[in-house]
């Protein structure tokens, strides 16, 4: 009578235990365009099977809270609020900070004058890679990797997009080392081109940064990884999501400003030859590889739940700090405003 | 209690933060004010700065009105300072992992200052001019 029926996904609120999922489903069954509902505590949500043609999932979801409000629930196309737990930046500020110290006394340490040759062998280029993965380009690369990987991990997803963005970064090294060395020109980019790279990583670090908090709501609409109206629509293009965002990025590190990686491609240019020059890219990676990877997988410190929220602060806080510290240096690199940091 | 112990301890971490990014000339720690690295050979006046792990000295005084040449001197550095920028000057270049680089300067006035850096902002010299 009204259409074929269809499934629908809809969050519930108000959802808090687990005889929620049975009184949820119950009463959703008994109202008459429902044919079967199934709710997860896990998710709050609850997938929908019924007949509401010609009606939007906003009404849908009005439509269904009616018979829902009695026992404290009702349904939205939104995920609901939590409200943020302060109390978890306790711990998280502290740990924040310890991290930015430790940072910037490496630098100040001067780890980079470790490099002491001016011959490059594959194992220098190994050498050079593990010091510029503890270098300010740690703030870059390093802030990138760990705003991903924890929002991925907050959405379940630990282990494959880290991978992807790993296996596609060494590759890209490889082969755009490859080419350079061929071609013997590098992919320079400009002053205007470094300035605005550098401001959209800062800012896409920012947001994404902000958003592990959970304590502002409204940068969940700016999240620039994943577009949730694309990932609502089918699991499928979230799946894939999942696996080409962090491909493209780990790829594209290639590119990113880092004092580092543009000498290791200057260097790269002379030897004229694809897998000497690959090869030299591919170690200077494998040299960051490390670092990189422990920051990538620190969300499987994780053990339960309770630490979950700290954990996801304190990630949140240091790619804020990371991500401030990136637009101050584009800002005083363009010579807008006067040198911050000194190192 | 809990509340208490990480506010002090956020309060020493962004106090140690403050202190380690901190320019060294206030701190006292020294001599980064040279006059060794400035010499006049034929009416031209060229400014040394060494570029490893940031640029040295990073305070240089130099005479107004005379073209000058800043010689920057690289040795085995892979680090950011070798991708030098002059906003002043729009001078962008990438300098050899080892070897010396010339950067020509046009007669400055008076007063004037000359700013160096690295391209990603966290390295930095200065050339004053008098």
């Amino acid at each position: 009578m009204n259409g074929a029926e269809q499934k629908y996904t809809l969050f519930i609120h108000g959802m808090h235990c687990k005889s929620c999922v049975f009184m949820t489903e119950s009463e959703l069954k008994d109202h008459p365009r429902v044919s079967d509902a199934k709710s997860s505590l896990e998710t709050r949500s609850v997938e929908i099977y019924g007949r509401f043609e010609g009606m939007s999932l906003d009404e849908i979801a009005n439509e269904l809270s009616t018979s829902l409000h009695k026992h404290g629930y009702s349904l939205s196309t939104e995920q609901e609020k939590k409200a943020a737990d302060w109390s978890e930046f306790m711990i998280a500020i502290p740990v924040a900070l310890g991290f930015a110290v430790l940072f910037v006394a490496l630098q100040k340490l001067g780890i980079v004058n470790l490099v002491n040759t001016s011959q490059v062998t594959y194992g220098t280029s190994f050498v050079i890679g593990m010091i510029a993965s503890l270098s300010t380009c740690l703030a870059v690369v390093g802030g990138l990797v760990l705003s991903m990987s924890a929002t991925f991990a907050k959405e379940g997803d630990r282990t494959r997009p880290q991978l992807y963005f790993h296996v596609a970064r060494l590759i890209s090294f490889f082969v755009l080392g490859g080419v350079i060395g061929l071609v013997g020109s590098a992919f320079q980019i400009g002053g205007t081109g470094t300035f605005v790279l550098g401001m959209i990583i800062g800012l896409v670090m920012l947001v994404l940064g902000l958003n592990l908090l959970e304590v502002f709501h409204f940068t969940k609409r700016l999240q620039p990884a994943m577009p949730k109206f694309l990932a609502d629509k089918a699991l499928r293009i979230s799946r894939l999501n999942h696996a080409l965002t962090p491909t493209l990025v780990g790829a594209a590190t290639f590119f990113l400003p880092c004092g580092f990686t543009q000498s290791m491609q200057i260097y790269t240019l002379s030897t004229g030859n694809f897998i000497t020059g690959g090869l030299t890219m591919l170690s200077f990676a494998i040299g960051t590889l490390p670092v990189l990877a422990l920051v990538s997988f620190s969300s499987f410190s994780i053990k339960d739940n309770a630490k979950k929220g700290i954990f996801f602060k304190s990630a949140g806080l240091i790619v804020i700090l990371f991500a401030i510290f990136n637009i101050i240096n584009s800002l005083v690199a363009a010579g807008w405003i006067k040198p911050i940091f000194n190192f | 209690m809990k509340t208490f112990l990480s506010i002090i301890l956020a309060l020493m971490l962004i106090g140690g933060l403050v202190w380690l990014t901190s320019d060294p000339k206030d701190s006292g720690t020294g001599s980064t004010t040279t006059q060794n690295n400035v010499s006049v050979v034929n009416g031209r006046q060229i400014v040394r700065i060494t570029a490893k792990g940031g640029y040295w000295p990073r305070q240089t005084v130099a005479k107004a009105n005379l073209p000058t040449t800043i010689k920057v001197t690289t040795n085995g550095s892979f680090d950011c300072s070798v991708a030098l920028t002059i906003p002043a000057l729009k001078h962008r270049s990438f300098l050899p992992a080892t070897g010396e680089t010339d950067i020509d300067l046009p007669e400055q006035k008076p007063g004037s200052i000359v700013q160096g850096l690295c391209a990603m902002g966290m390295y930095s010299f200065v050339i004053s001019f008098n």
